[in-house]
């Protein structure tokens, strides 16, 4: 419900062509969208983490064995007969987790492509302003303060942010498996838990959002 | 005799073990809240280390701008996060050891009070329901005693922690385990059971 924007400025605007009212309901469903979207991701980014954490550990675990059995093997030669058995099952092991991790980033990709295509639709609406109002745009905000350049310049910088990171996650995705150095796999870890590429105003940029269009009431 | 001193006395008593024992409570569960975030804090240490131990030109992740940078600012961001709640613990903790001390003075004050009308006599007499009074004075400044050490040990740990200086950071898990003293906290206990009759009599 735009019951938030009952100032007489937005709705007087309202009543003189139903298409501004459209506008304003595509620029909230954006916001919609992009808070949907921005939760997905954090979902996707958790279960990423544990597959890539699972993936290190079976390495790791696995290095070890080797060693352990290299050592063995110098000593004796009957331990050769349980190490095929032993490394079959954690590569089996190794390969379900990053399976998953590649499902994690594919479904990422999905995300980032349905943010792609807020913009492009933010863009229409920039557009379809200037085109109605002049290169200045309305001259009352939708809805409380922002013209309509503010959205599209957030929602660039979101979707900047989120293809950055998406890259970095793809890497990470292809490196994990093969990392030899338990330090560089840690750093791995960080990066994607941490997300780098993701400031910290994201999510305030994202509460102005739905601020701004009424999903959160002020 | 000195009834009347003897029985107010008793009554503080009362009150004080009584206050102990929920003082007790909150304490130990306070400090199991602390353990998960010393534990992230070991975890935070741990990824500081890697990223210090990277050259991260010489890696795959070259190409991507500024990741140092970024990631060093994520993982200060990560640390100061726990290091605030770990400090509101400290908080509780803190009101732990006050409200102990508070009672402990306060039923030291009454005895001082009194014991010109209180023979040793008196004091130290017990009966199978009601252990001495300086027993029981001696057991409260024990507790009073722990919990301010307590305190003022892990208090005086985490006030020396600094985000940039990583090798405290990597041994403070483990020195904050190691603080963990089960046999005062047992010797409070077993206290409680032994004033458990004579706080349960009116």
């Amino acid at each position: 419900m735009e019951g938030v924007s009952d100032d007489i400025t937005v709705t007087s605007s309202n009543r003189k062509s139903t298409a501004v009212t459209g506008t304003a309901r595509k620029i909230k469903d954006n916001a919609a969208d992009w808070h949907n979207l921005i939760l997905r991701w954090e979902k996707l980014n958790n279960e990423g983490f544990t597959a890539a954490g699972n993936i290190i550990n079976i390495r790791q675990t696995h290095s070890q064995r080797d060693q352990l059995l290299l050592a063995d093997e110098s000593s004796s030669s009957s331990s050769s007969s349980t190490a095929p058995s032993q490394q079959t099952g954690g590569a089996a092991e190794l390969q379900e987790e990053c399976s998953k991790l590649k499902d994690v980033v594919d479904k990422m990709v999905v995300v980032v492509t349905k943010m792609e295509r807020l913009v492009t639709s933010q863009r229409g609406i920039q557009e379809l302003e200037q085109f109605q109002f002049g290169p200045e745009g309305r001259k009352f905000p939708l809805f409380h303060t922002w013209n309509t350049k503010q959205f599209d310049d957030l929602c660039r910088v979101l979707l900047d942010a989120f293809c950055q990171e998406l890259k970095l996650k793809q890497m990470i995705l292809q490196e994990v498996a093969h990392t030899a150095t338990s330090d560089l796999c840690m750093v791995y870890l960080s990066c994607w838990l941490h997300l780098p590429y993701i400031p910290p105003q994201t999510r305030l940029n994202l509460e102005a959002l739905l601020l701004e269009t009424g999903h959160r009431l002020l | 005799m000195s009834k009347p001193a003897l029985l107010s006395l008793h009554q503080a008593l009362r009150k004080s073990f009584h206050s102990l024992e929920s003082n007790q409570r909150e304490w130990r569960s306070v400090l199991a809240e602390c353990s998960p975030l010393m534990e992230s804090l070991g975890n935070l240490a741990e990824q500081w280390r890697a990223l210090s131990n990277v050259q991260i030109s010489n890696t795959p992740l070259r190409d991507f701008p500024d990741l140092q940078e970024r990631l060093t600012f994520k993982l200060l961001q990560a640390t100061d996060t726990v290091l605030l709640k770990v400090n509101e613990k400290m908080s509780s903790l803190q009101s732990v050891r006050d409200s102990v001390s508070n009672q402990v003075s306060a039923v030291l004050q009454l005895y001082e009070q009194n014991s010109d009308s209180l023979d040793l006599l008196t004091v130290t007499e017990r009966s199978a329901t009601a252990p001495s009074v300086s027993d029981m004075l001696g057991w409260l400044q024990d507790a009073e005693r722990h919990y301010r050490q307590q305190f003022l040990r892990r208090k005086t740990l985490l006030l020396t922690l600094r985000a940039e200086d990583l090798s405290l950071l990597e041994d403070a898990p483990k020195r904050w385990k190691s603080m963990e003293s089960s046999s005062a906290e047992d010797r409070i206990t077993n206290t409680l059971c032994k004033v458990s009759f004579f706080v349960e009599s009116q």
